[in-house]
């Protein structure tokens, strides 16, 4: 079944950067991308449950209406934040994933379709979610369903890239590019774990906007980081689940890995899962307290480092998957010394300018606040 | 070949120009819209005028909505949509020009930051303040095409890189900078073109007068010196590169024709505004805005089109060929391809094998390796449509597909494989031509050179078709007998007596002084 000649040649160019200096760039970037999106679809997600449990007068008519004005900037962030990962792991596995996104081709086409109506149904739930009550909810659920969908079709292309073994079979019984990857054993709990750290983190959102309302509206804001709070926790108790089947979905020399046969990844897994855990219980102390700081602080550090050890992990099990045809050494290396310098000066002055943006937006006065609640 | 083909039924071509061409439009507008609205907002500010800027407002609201949704995706879009169909291409773009892409990427986050902040800040913040972010916005818009400029141009005029692989070499390249100011001043007209229909919404008569000439202020300036920025952009085309958008390639010169045209209609639809701008309708102003599209379109159409038969000029074919040998290619380069023959190279094809696979079934697979990239079979650019129009058996057609790279101007790649390959190809094309097309010997000059001559050959003074052809037909009849012996370039096509008798009879009326060709002897 085997064809290794199937997978396509490099192009002649060489890296114009060391290699190391690329897979940095891409955890660095997929890890910013991954909150983004977390923040976007699990806000999503929490603005749907919030939109379908109103009425009971819990104060969840605002709630919603909060975190669905968020979301339209959160698409943008996700997008955004998403379009620099994409590059940097087109330099580096573009033979992968070029041709596994060839075999699905029309899906993976798709996602622009449905990503730009989702966009445009966040937008208009968030002008319109205080007036025409009806269709909002009818629209935000859609958005989620076409958001969901997008996830899932990541998540097909990703895992397709992984396994050349799977491509010739796919691509030759239907040209036309109408394949998925629904064969992949760990192709659900692994959507499944992206998809509940959303929920985790979408729960974060509700808290920071606690903490930003605080003192101006206490009632409220007690509100909101309980539900946040308890979102957050009930769905990273439900990772453990759908971490452990993830876990064992992975074929078994790549699940051994992380259960000790490399250091590197075991630790990385007992980090995850301890800060996870440790993240559980700092936010029970906090709602138990009623401490929003604790919430909106200590919780997303700890969260921070379980993302970003799960990020390595991804990659380490990429890495893993596509040993027998993928080697650093492969590349040749010839640094664009000029360039570089440009993009990393272009980049920090970028980021300084990004952060005197926003404090100096959120420094002009108040009356945007008093706008989104009306 | 390398990677697998994407069969796109409806074409591959046209899904890239769906996407590329919406994007364009909305991407200039995104650039240009930026200053359209800082320097209006200076302007009713300075004024005190509050209509105009609540007008602003909600033409903020309209430009993030179509430039930070749609203009934002579907210009991800062109990333997915060329690496599903061109992926070689894409590769090389992302090695030679990643340091590009990221510094352009740093730009699109400041900018995409700027514009939520920009519209968010209009209640928020006070005016000198929101200025700024607009400010920021424009910069930052603007930077993101000086550096997409210089990758898309390096496509179409690749210079020193070829030679020396160094990035600024390929980036600053002949047609950088005319591009730039080109598309620069089309994305001013543009920002104009948008504002007329958040104008012409407008009920109180006596504002939208005021925004529409506002507005077609924007448009008419920067439409009349277009025509002399693309003057510059074409005089810094290379001779050879250009010469395919007059030859007798229709497509270039089809679209640049509607360019003019549609530009010149945009023009026209401007000024108008300014007869009756109070009672300017909102389907006036989308009309504006297709027939701009139109032209827009049609530019991009012209880029592309004299850009072919490469992809990434003098470097790489359109159907993910290289064109010369280089260390790397992965043995993809058209030399080395027809030393070792197509079905051996490639890698994503099933049937390799024309005596046990039979030689129809080999050939679709040729054709979609080496031709699909442009070609259908029956829909855009669908082989079916040139069969009919030539009439070519297959003897015919093999012959032709031996001398590719010299049709039209070279607007294609060669074939590349062995002879075998090549009439298994012809094999399977003769299959795409209806049954109803017999090749009844046509018998008037004309059609026979159109059918037979017409895709090298212009009739034009001082062309090598009159220089070397006899004037005696009975003479030029016995040349025409075997066109590898009048040139080795030429196709093998074996026409009969009559035909060729015909045809030396009718170049000769086309011969400059003739009195059918109605031109003046030299």
């Amino acid at each position: 079944m085997m064809q290794p000649d199937l997978i396509p040649a490099l192009d002649p160019n060489p890296l114009p950067a060391p290699y190391w200096v690329f897979k940095l760039l891409l955890l660095v970037t997929f890890f910013l991308h991954i909150i983004a999106m977390n923040f976007m679809l699990g806000g999503g997600v929490l603005a749907l449950v919030l939109k379908w449990r109103s009425g009971k007068g819990r104060g969840d008519d605002q709630m919603f209406l909060d975190v669905a004005k968020k979301l339209p900037v959160f698409l943008p962030a996700t997008i955004t934040l998403g379009v620099a990962p994409l590059l940097f792991v087109q330099v580096l596995y573009g033979q992968f994933l070029y041709t596994s996104s060839i075999i699905m081709a029309w899906p993976w086409f798709l996602v622009l379709v449905f990503v730009t109506l989702a966009y445009y149904g966040f937008y208009y739930v968030s002008y319109r979610g205080g007036r025409e009550r009806s269709r909002t909810g009818g629209v935000l659920l859609l958005s989620v369903i076409l958001v969901f969908i997008v996830g899932f079709l990541f998540t097909n292309n990703l895992t397709l890239s992984q396994v050349p073994a799977r491509w010739a079979g796919k691509y030759f019984s239907s040209p036309q590019g109408w394949s998925l990857n629904l064969s992949e054993p760990t192709l659900l709990p692994r959507y499944l774990h992206f998809f509940i750290s959303a929920v985790a983190v979408g729960g974060l959102l509700l808290v920071f906007l606690a903490l930003a309302r605080w003192k101006r509206d206490n009632a409220y804001a007690r509100q909101l980081l309980r539900f946040g709070g308890r979102s957050f926790m009930y769905a990273t108790m439900a990772q453990f689940i759908v971490g452990i089947a993830f876990l064992l979905s992975l074929p078994r020399g790549l699940r051994m890995l992380f259960m000790g046969e490399s250091l590197w990844a075991t630790v990385l897994l007992l980090i995850g899962i301890a800060a996870s855990i440790g993240a559980i219980v700092l936010m029970s102390q906090a709602l138990r307290k009623e401490n929003v700081r604790a919430a909106a602080f200590q919780v997303p550090a700890l969260l921070a480092v379980v993302i970003g050890s799960m990020c390595l992990m991804r990659d380490i099990l990429r890495d893993a998957y596509l040993k027998p045809y993928f080697q650093p050494a492969q590349f040749a290396v010839s640094t664009q010394g000029s360039v570089l310098l440009l993009f990393l000066a272009l980049f920090l002055a970028g980021v300084l300018l990004w952060g005197v943006m926003l404090k100096r937006f959120f420094a002009g006065g108040v009356v945007y606040q008093q706008q989104s609640s009306r | 070949m390398n990677y697998p083909v994407w069969e796109v039924g409806f074409g591959a071509g046209f899904l890239i120009a769906a996407v590329a061409i919406l994007h364009v439009f909305v991407s200039h507008f995104a650039v240009g819209g930026g200053l359209f609205l800082v320097l209006t907002e200076q302007r009713a500010r300075r004024q005190n005028d509050v209509p105009l800027l609540d007008w602003l407002k909600a033409h903020t609201k309209f430009f993030v909505l179509v430039t930070v949704v749609f203009g934002a995706v579907s210009g991800v879009g062109i990333w997915f949509t060329i690496g599903l169909i061109g992926p070689t291409a894409t590769s090389n773009l992302i090695h030679a020009y990643v340091w590009g892409w990221a510094i352009e990427w740093v730009f699109f986050f400041v900018e995409i930051t700027a514009a939520l902040l920009y519209l968010y800040g209009w209640d928020k913040l006070d005016a000198r303040l929101h200025a700024w972010y607009g400010w920021i916005y424009f910069v930052a818009a603007f930077a993101s095409m000086v550096i997409i400029n210089g990758i898309i141009t390096f496509m179409l005029t690749s210079g020193g890189w070829i030679k020396t692989r160094q990035f600024w070499q390929g980036f600053f390249n002949p047609t950088y900078f005319p591009s730039l100011a080109f598309r620069f001043v089309i994305a001013l007209a543009l920002a104009g073109i948008y504002g007329l229909i958040t104008a012409s919404v407008q009920k109180e008569p006596g504002l939208k007068a005021r925004l529409v000439r506002w507005s077609a202020w924007g448009v008419v300036p920067a439409l009349a010196v277009l025509p002399v920025l693309g003057w510059w952009y074409i005089r810094a085309i290379p001779a050879d590169i250009w010469a395919s958008a007059r030859g007798p390639i229709p497509t270039a010169t089809h679209y640049a024709l509607s360019a003019v045209i549609l530009l010149g209609v945009t023009f026209l639809l401007a000024m108008l505004a300014f007869l009756r701008p109070g009672r300017m309708h909102l389907v006036f102003s989308l009309a504006v805005a297709l027939v701009a599209l139109g032209a827009m379109g049609s530019f991009e159409f012209v880029r592309e089109a004299i850009r072919k038969p490469y992809v990434i000029s003098k470097y790489l074919y359109a159907n993910s060929l290289y064109a010369a040998k280089i260390p790397g290619d992965g043995g993809f380069s058209v030399d080395e391809v027809n030393d070792a023959g197509i079905l051996k190279v490639a890698k994503w094809i099933q049937r390799r094998d024309p005596a046990k696979d039979g030689p129809v079934a080999v050939g679709r697979e040729i054709f979609r390796v080496e031709c699909e990239s442009c070609h259908t079979a029956d829909a855009y650019r669908g082989i079916k449509h040139y069969l009919v129009l030539r009439q070519w058996d297959q003897n015919e057609l093999l012959a032709m597909l031996g001398s590719l790279d010299l049709m039209h101007n070279g607007v294609m790649p060669p074939f590349v494989g062995t002879d075998a390959e090549r009439a298994a190809l012809a094999s399977y094309l003769i299959t795409l031509r209806p049954v109803s097309v017999t090749s009844a010997a046509a018998t008037d000059g004309k059609t026979i050179f159109d059918q037979n001559c017409s895709m090298c050959h212009r009739l034009k003074a001082g062309q090598p078709l009159f220089k070397s052809l006899a004037r005696d037909p009975v003479t030029a009849s016995k040349a025409l007998k075997d066109l590898t012996s009048v040139s080795p370039l030429m196709p093998d096509v074996r026409l009969p007596e009559p035909q060729r008798i015909a045809l030396a009879e009718w170049v000769n009326t086309q011969r400059a002084g003739s009195a059918a060709a109605g031109g003046s002897q030299k």
